[in-house]
């Protein structure tokens, strides 16, 4: 949570089109700004068409800048055409939505490898990678190295292709939805291993979710997206305390926080907008035992 | 670097909304048409008779409103097989083709390769040959919808049902294949960028390195292979679901019907057909 030093990602009024120049042409970011610093965790909301996911694949270079606004990565700008990309995307991860869908080989431990590989690393070294990196998102590395990738669960898999991109050992990693479409309890734990990898080596994380909840408990700070722009930002407590904007940008709120502002609005003092539910027992407990006495 | 918009080179295949004379011509209509010139296209071996369908290909392009440089843009990732192919065509062919309508000159010789008037005719003819065929086809698909384009083909087919050909299931198979090009450029987009964020490097190695281009290319063809597996499952479901049964005595939400200018232009289309046909060897050069 230091916020000294550069920031690792800076987006100032960033444009984008697709497929510019033919009839199917379409506007996907307006001019979007914002900045990620090194350590912090941050949060990217915002309806499907917002522009969430064409602007998190301006971060490691996927998309080159090529209309208005800059991205700079790590002091480098993307629009320079002499920019070392692969350097680039090994220092910013990025996992997608079904992130499953990417793997390609027979075992986990080679797909798992293939970034590394790709980097040139030593077989020894390579080999390290993948344990670590397995570890981090809880594959036991004897148990899973030489099992089918196709043999496994859902969210083995999705385990196995974030391991893949963690191999590469990123300074941020971005999660462009990686946790939608698996269950609560599997969800809980690919974002605790994320947070313990924060916790643990400092890298820098970017969610994009639309899980309100998600975001809530684990970014510094929220950046919500609106039509290809930045319409609001601060931290989650900041931002959950607008719900009806929110709601005109088609998101919600924390369901606690949404009770938490229908009781302020009935004259409960609530001294913040709590985020998660034991912030909120803490608040409630206060204020029941104060007006007790 | 890489350029991961894949949709920008598949122009073949694409739908464009717009409301011109061809869109709403009626399918049939319009497939009929393409056959016709199709016909008449591979019996023209004169360079003028086919300046005039191509002349005819391109005033349909602009008819339809849909930008011709766009199109054309599609052919772009062909060029260099399409050139290849001219050029084998330009040295090996000076003998095997004598020209059309002038007197056979030979104006260069080595060995086997040979550049005769009678090669250079091949290749102008050739090109615009393909041009032609590429423009209507682009055409068709991209002023019809899937569903015109199946509901064309399978009426078209029906005369042939008694003789057991299953037209509906003929044009479901086209539908499926048309709507899935999209769908996998799509997803081969998607796995490209998730590939390349995990350190591959397509495109890395030049022309002549296959191996290498060819493990490249099996970090993308396993994954988007298992998907269409998948993809195939979930329609194979959802039709059941849908108690999908195949055609016989399907009805249909909106059936077609052949208007007074459909007929129009397709009469004019088959006179002009008949009439390039039979005066096939009349034309200069």
């Amino acid at each position: 949570m230091s916020d000294v030093g550069q920031p690792v990602i800076q987006v100032n009024d960033l444009h984008h089109v697709y497929l510019r120049g033919t009839p199917l042409e379409v506007k996907a970011l307006n001019g979007v700004t914002l900045e990620v610093r090194p350590g912090e965790a941050v949060g990217i909301i915002g309806r499907s068409g917002a522009g969430k996911s064409t602007l998190v694949q301006h971060f490691n270079g996927l998309i080159r800048c090529r209309e208005r606004g800059r991205v700079i990565v790590t002091g480098h700008d993307m629009a320079d055409p002499s920019v070392n990309v692969r350097l680039i995307r090994q220092r910013v991860g990025l996992v997608f939505q079904h992130p499953e869908q990417q793997l390609f080989e027979r075992l986990v431990g080679d797909d798992i490898a293939f970034g590394p590989k790709k980097l040139g690393l030593p077989p020894a070294e390579r080999r390290e990678r993948v344990r670590w990196a397995m570890e981090m998102v809880g594959l036991d590395f004897e148990r899973f190295k030489d099992r089918f990738t196709f043999s496994l669960s859902g969210g083995e898999r999705r385990k196995v292709a974030i391991a893949g991109v963690l191999a590469l050992q990123p300074q941020v990693l971005v999660m462009d939805e990686a946790t939608t479409g698996i269950d609560p309890s599997g969800r809980k734990e690919i974002l605790d291993r994320i947070v313990g990898l924060r916790k643990a080596y400092g890298v820098t994380l970017v969610i994009v979710s639309s899980n309100m909840e998600e975001v809530a408990s684990l970014v510094d700070r929220l950046y919500v997206l609106e039509d290809g722009r930045t319409v609001l930002s601060g931290t989650p407590r900041e931002v959950f305390a607008h719900p009806d904007r929110l709601m005109g940008y088609g998101l919600g709120v924390p369901a606690v926080s949404a009770v938490a502002n229908d009781l302020l609005k009935h004259g409960v003092p609530i001294p913040r907008t709590p985020l998660t539910v034991t912030e909120a027992v803490e608040d409630l407990w206060r204020i029941l035992s104060s007006s007790g006495t | 670097m890489e350029d991961f918009e894949f949709l920008r080179n598949v122009t073949i295949g694409q739908y464009f909304r717009g409301d011109s004379v061809v869109h709403r011509m009626d399918p049939r209509a319009k497939i009929t048409v393409l056959i016709i010139l199709a016909i008449v296209n591979s019996l023209t071996q004169s360079v003028s008779g086919n300046a005039l369908m191509l002349a005819l290909c391109i005033a349909f392009v602009f008819l339809s409103g849909i930008s011709i440089r766009f199109m054309l843009s599609g052919i772009r990732p062909a060029l260099p097989i399409i050139l290849l192919f001219a050029m084998m065509q330009l040295f090996f062919y000076g003998d095997a083709y004598p020209p059309y309508g002038v007197v056979p000159e030979t104006y260069w010789q080595w060995g086997m390769m040979s550049v005769t008037n009678g090669s250079i005719q091949l290749v102008v003819v050739t090109l615009m040959r393909f041009l032609q065929i590429y423009l209507l086809v682009s055409l068709l698909t991209g002023t019809s919808t899937t569903t015109q384009l199946a509901y064309a083909i399978e009426s078209m087919l029906e005369p042939f049902q008694r003789f057991r050909i299953p037209a509906q299931e003929i044009s479901l198979v086209g539908t499926i294949a048309l709507r899935f090009v999209p769908i996998f450029a799509e997803q081969m987009e998607i796995i490209m960028k998730a590939q390349a964020s995990r350190g591959a490097d397509f495109g890395s190695g030049g022309v002549f390195h296959f191996v290498r281009r060819t493990r490249q290319m099996a970090t993308l063809i396993v994954p988007l292979f298992v998907d269409a597996f998948r993809r195939a499952e979930d329609l194979i479901t959802a039709m059941d679901a849908r108690c999908y049964t195949g055609g016989r005595g399907r009805t249909r939400m909106v059936r077609f019907r052949m208007v007074a200018r459909d007929y129009a232009v397709l009469g004019a289309i088959v006179l002009f057909g008949c009439l390039m046909v039979v005066f096939r060897n009349d034309f200069p050069i």
